[in-house]
């Protein structure tokens, strides 16, 4: 059991806001993690600290041994881990198929595709059951289907970790239902770490084999689902934010 | 949605491609054969236009397809007119060797340039743009003893005759800038649709995920701009060989804004947009000149209508007409 990601310390400041308060944790190889906490817990925070979107104010972050923390993004997704960003981000102009192409090619850049490389956008097209959308332009389609295609074109990027950020939220029950399946298959049948961030708790309790709890920036709790479920501390501090 | 689709499928079948390639052929014939019909006057104007079209185009390459705003391409088109200028008549060199160093000293100047200010965001990177592009035309019109200032910069000489070919001769100076400027188009076509291409649009449509899916957007947004500066610099030496006089009021902030408002008309990020929108104006112009006062308030207003109706640009017209996308 090694760990793909281990986190130490980890701290980020706005001004004199603390978004992410000494949280250390580490992150099994093959896992599926989840993290959960009120809104404003940090978890998006930690997110862009890992995939280097921001600069962590102290801390250390080592994927596979190797400090990433401080490293610019593009060469953090080099390295292997992916994300998706909670508000949906993505190449509006582009058909489907080009912008998973273009994952292709910001990792195996070539001067033209290659047969391999146009396969592969079809394999993943298959996969997110997104090849009926081939053609059309981004933009055009519900955010739902954006979310969808912004997590096809990081399988483009082939990680071994990846970051997702709310990505259930927004979809339907059905919706949700296949996205869960896909995400399994990603992780069983691909190999992919995943670590997610969700407020549904029924995707947390059925996807993920741990849980961490973030409440105002620091770890409150670890766990099995049913061990955070039955949390003193975690029970606490979702009512003391509700009531 | 599948209305849509079939769409889509219809505008990459084989009829669009067959029109394509006869629009092309057609062009191609007209500007090959232009200097055995036409009066010098018409010639020089056609010169005019090709150049302004490659402008628009290498300029389509930074802004249309990469994203980043800006206001100099008529400074990297002056920098590069002067340097050529210079090689040749203060250093010597013949031009078929000024005339690649002055591109490359373009795109080196443009990449030092454009590391810094393209940390920059957005307007502010824009605003930077247009008082460096002043400044450059300041440098140019003050350096009185390199570049004889507002004087003009006289005795250029034409590219030293190759395989026999004169071109001292308005003709043979004509199809250098043709063939000069359709590599230049063709460059940037293959360019455009290669992998490079769709990461710079990438960086266009948003610049967050092209960094987190693995681009250096850094690099490639600097990449962009030098490559479209430094064929605007090629772009520049042609036109002081051709020409064979320099002078600094060539190369104002009007000079930049026109190639801003040509490849606007044409239609940004779609590369033959820009080069026949450019080629188109540059033409109207010209031939409006037996009416100066009136030149301007035409093509404005031209300009405003244009934009009015579709915002795509020429390029957005013609795909409305044919019921394509959108
Ligand atoms: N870019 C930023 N600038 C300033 N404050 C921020 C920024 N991003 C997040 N924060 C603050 O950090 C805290 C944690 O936010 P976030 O990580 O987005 O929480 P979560 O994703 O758990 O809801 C919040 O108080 C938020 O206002
Ligand atoms: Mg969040």
């Amino acid at each position: 059991m090694s760990h793909i990601l281990e986190v130490k310390n980890l701290r980020k400041e706005f001004g004199g806001v603390i978004a992410v308060d000494n949280a250390s944790f580490v992150v099994e190889q093959g896992t599926r993690l989840g993290i959960i906490g009120p809104n404003g817990a940090g978890k998006t925070t930690s997110f862009n600290m890992i995939s280097g979107s921001f600069k962590p104010t102290s801390g250390t972050i080592e994927f596979e041994g190797k400090k990433v923390s401080g490293l610019k993004p593009h060469k953090i997704s080099r390295m292997g881990i992916g994300r998706t960003f909670q508000i949906v981000r993505a190449f509006g102009e582009l058909s489907v198929y080009e912008h998973v192409l273009t994952g292709i090619m910001a990792h195996n850049l070539r001067f033209t595709p290659t047969a391999d490389q146009h396969h592969e956008v079809d394999r993943i097209l298959e996969l997110a059951k997104l090849q009926d959308f081939r053609d059309v332009t981004v933009k055009n389609l519900t955010i739902a289907s954006q979310k969808l295609i912004e997590l096809a074109t990081a399988l483009a990027t082939k990680p071994k970790l990846l970051l997702l950020d709310e990505l259930m939220a927004g979809l339907t029950f059905v919706e949700i239902d296949e996205t869960l399946k896909l995400l399994r298959k990603i992780n069983e049948e691909m190999g992919i770490t995943l670590i997610v961030v969700e407020h549904i708790m029924k995707v947390i309790m059925e996807l993920c084999k741990k849980i961490i709890v973030l409440n105002y920036g620091e770890k409150i709790a670890e766990g099995t689902p049913q061990e955070v479920a039955n949390s003193k501390t975690v029970i606490e501090a979702y009512l003391g934010e509700e009531a | 949605m599948k209305n849509n689709l079939e769409k889509t499928a219809k505008m990459k079948s084989k009829p669009g491609l067959i029109r394509n390639v006869i629009i092309i052929a057609v062009v191609l014939i007209v500007l090959l054969l232009l200097p055995q019909f036409a009066s010098d006057y018409i010639i020089y104007v056609a010169v005019l236009a090709m150049i302004y079209a490659v402008l628009a185009g290498s300029y389509d390459l930074t802004t249309g397809y990469t994203g980043p705003l800006t206001f100099c391409h008529g400074a990297f088109y002056g920098i590069g007119a002067y340097a050529s200028a210079l090689l040749t008549l203060k250093a010597g060199f013949p031009f078929w060797v000024a005339f690649p160093v002055s591109g490359i000293i373009v795109f080196l100047f443009a990449a030092v340039v454009g590391y810094p200010g393209l940390k920059l965001k957005g307007h502010y990177f824009a605003v930077t743009t247009f008082f460096f592009g002043h400044f450059i035309y300041l440098i140019i019109l003050n350096s009185v003893k390199l570049t004889n200032g507002p004087m003009g910069l006289r005795g250029i000489k034409p590219p030293e005759s190759i395989l026999g070919i004169d071109f001292s001769s308005l003709q043979a100076s004509y199809y250098l800038i043709l063939f000069f400027g359709l590599l230049a188009v063709v460059f940037l076509f293959f360019l455009v649709r290669s992998g490079i291409g769709k990461l710079l649009v990438s960086i266009r449509e948003n610049e967050e995920l092209s960094e987190a899916i693995g681009v250096n957007t850094s690099f490639y947004k600097v990449l962009a701009f030098s490559t479209g500066a430094g064929i605007a610099g090629l772009m520049g030496s042609l036109f002081a060989h051709f020409f064979r006089l320099l002078h600094p009021s060539t190369f104002t902030w009007m000079t930049s804004e026109m190639v801003v408002i040509m490849a606007l008309v044409g239609g940004l990020g779609t590369l033959f947009g820009p080069i026949i929108g450019a080629g188109i104006i540059t033409l109207i112009l010209e031939l409006m000149r037996f009416a100066p006062e009136y030149r301007f308030i035409i093509w404005s207003a031209a300009l405003i209508v244009v934009l009015v109706i579709e915002p795509k640009g020429l390029m957005g017209i013609v795909g409305r007409i044919r019921g394509g996308k959108r």
